[in-house]
């Protein structure tokens, strides 16, 4: 009997429709005020500059995607180039990337939402907005592409009425268009920042497996979404740099929403409110479909449990990688820690760039024969440049999020080698890590109780109790050591 | 053999419950909720590092109980 697979069915339109719905989050529409606080009105280049930069790695995307028609996106492509850990960590980026992306678009929504509707509760109405979308992805990618098609227009619709109708309120061009109020480098961070405004563009690839007739559509859909946001957002921020000055615009909370008022009165903020919030639910919808896909990939290749790469038999999804997916993202979007979220998201998706490029070059060395359909232009410059690019845009990150981004690997590491490795061997260095910590602790006891040490500023009675839970702990560290140590290799 | 199972779920259990509390005492010590800086007498500009150790080993502990804890 033959398992279910995932189908072939999305054309050109509805996997262009997918690459752009994907990107139009609402949070971008925030994110844009803060940036013109940076860059001022050198803004308007900045945004061309990080669509062309996005554009070099999207060539990649194509070409990978092409050759390669298989679901899992980033992953896959550097499992086939590299395989082993950098894959699984290619993979798990990429996961928790389109996870916290997923759970920023909810809370997006629910911010703009909120202009309209001040009483409702931020957390739940992103939580809500999850489930909703999960359960619709779990019915099938038909549906999941028919909703983001009819989204997705409705979105360019409405920003193109803010477009056309801001364009008579347009102030002229400023005397110094190029100037940043906070120098050049007030420009680099600018473009590090707005780079966010074009990731999602990718999710095609991820979703190549259920594309129709990959070779053609693949390439043109991602070349196609990339031309229309470079566009869209270019006109965008001109209208909105032309009615309000930046240093107005960074003070906004929903920046676009009050060019509208400005320019076209409460119904354009009403107008802008409502096409930012289906912005934010389009870009929840296709979050939620790329990283389900990657954790099918990996649980199929053996690198997550294989419970979770299981295709609902009647609706051909991959449901279990879906509704654990889900749950995760609700966690996220419940804490409404929004800063937290757009940096794991950002650092996630420049690691994964990076690694798009890298896999295109060794596989255009170990694999020359490989059938093409669509081939990078300008080859090695594209992937040279586009890794260039990442490692220039990652410099810019704070170092709060590198540190983050770091603490990620060494979980990525750990449950690599956990899955890899051996159950015994990784249980008898935690037993190894659990005696250390123990007798460490033990000494640290010993020390507190010979007043070796002595806890300044507080009371006794406080320090006979930290006394005690010490002693406690290290006692049970010890025990759990041994344990785990002498455990037999079943 | 069942007396050392019962043994290694008791205290994978209570390695378990330690890592975790860990992480919550981390987390109210960053927030310094009931003032509890103050209590402990920890200096504020150390916090980072508290945070950091308290989470690496809450995150140890609660790994190793649960290797203890489902124990074949």
């Amino acid at each position: 009997m033959d398992e279910p697979h995932l189908k072939r069915e999305l054309g050109l339109i509805r996997t262009t429709m997918l690459g752009i719905g994907g990107t139009l989050s609402a949070a971008n529409f925030v994110i844009i005020g803060e940036a013109a606080g940076m860059a001022g009105y050198a803004i308007v280049p900045i945004v061309v500059i990080c669509g062309l930069l996005s554009l070099l790695t999207m060539f990649s995307y194509a070409e990978l995607g092409t050759a390669i028609p298989l679901a899992g996106g980033e992953y896959t492509f550097s499992k086939v180039a590299y395989g082993g850990f950098t894959s699984f960590l290619t993979g798990w980026f990429e996961w928790l990337s389109n996870m916290f992306y997923t759970a920023l678009s909810a809370i997006g929504f629910a911010y703009v939402v909120s202009y309209l509707f001040p009483q409702i509760n931020i957390p739940l109405t992103a939580v809500i907005v999850v489930i909703v979308f999960a359960i619709i992805n779990l019915r099938g990618t038909k549906e999941t592409a028919t909703a983001e098609t009819i989204i997705t227009i409705i979105v360019l619709v409405i920003l193109a009425i803010f477009v056309i109708g801001g364009w008579s309120y347009v102030q002229g061009t400023p005397s110094e268009p190029s100037a940043s109020p906070i120098g050049i480098l007030g420009i680099f961070a600018a473009t590090a920042y707005l780079f966010e405004l074009y990731l999602g563009a990718e999710a095609v690839a991820a979703a190549q497996a259920e594309v129709k007739n990959p070779g053609r559509n693949i390439p043109l859909a991602i070349v196609l979404s990339a031309v229309v946001l470079i566009a869209l957002y270019t006109s965008v921020v001109v209208v909105a740099v032309g009615i309000v000055p930046p240093d107005v615009l960074s003070e906004q909370s929903s920046p676009i929403a009050f060019v509208a008022e400005q320019a076209l009165g409460p119904a354009g903020a009403i107008l802008i409110t409502i096409g930012l919030a289906i912005a934010g639910l389009a870009a929840t919808n296709e979050a939620i479909l790329a990283q389900s896909r990657v954790l099918y990939a990996m649980s199929r290749d053996g690198y997550m449990p294989k419970g979770l790469c299981k295709i609902h038999k009647c609706y051909c999804t991959p449901h279990v990688a879906i509704i654990v997916g889900a749950i995760f993202t609700v966690i996220f979007a419940a804490t409404g820690l929004v800063n937290f979220v757009v940096y794991a998201v950002n650092l996630g998706f420049i690691i994964g760039f990076s690694l798009v490029n890298l896999s295109l070059i060794k596989l255009r060395k170990i694999a020359p024969h490989l059938k093409r359909p669509f081939k990078a232009p300008l080859y090695p410059l594209t992937p040279i440049a586009g890794i260039a690019a990442s490692i220039f845009l990652a410099l810019f990150i704070e170092p709060s999020v590198l540190i983050l981004g770091f603490e990620l690997v060494i979980v990525a590491l750990l449950i690599y080698y956990i899955r890899m490795v051996g159950h015994h061997r990784i249980r008898v260095a935690f037993g190894g890590i659990s005696l250390g910590l123990g007798s460490f602790l033990g000494f640290v006891t010993y020390l507190l109780g010979t007043n070796s040490i002595v806890l300044h500023g507080v009371s006794q009675e406080v320090a006979t109790l930290v006394f005690y839970v010490l002693l406690s702990i290290s006692i049970i560290q010890v025990l759990a050591g041994i344990l785990n140590l002498i455990a037999s290799d079943r | 053999m069942n007396a050392r199972r019962t043994l290694s779920k008791i205290v994978g259990l209570t390695q378990t419950a330690i890592g975790g509390l860990t992480m919550v005492f981390a987390f109210f010590l960053f927030y310094n909720l009931f003032n509890i800086q103050a209590v402990l007498g920890f200096s504020a500009e150390a916090i980072g590092l508290y945070l950091w150790a308290f989470i690496i080993f809450g995150l140890l502990s609660v790994i190793s109980g649960l290797f203890l804890f489902y124990e074949q």
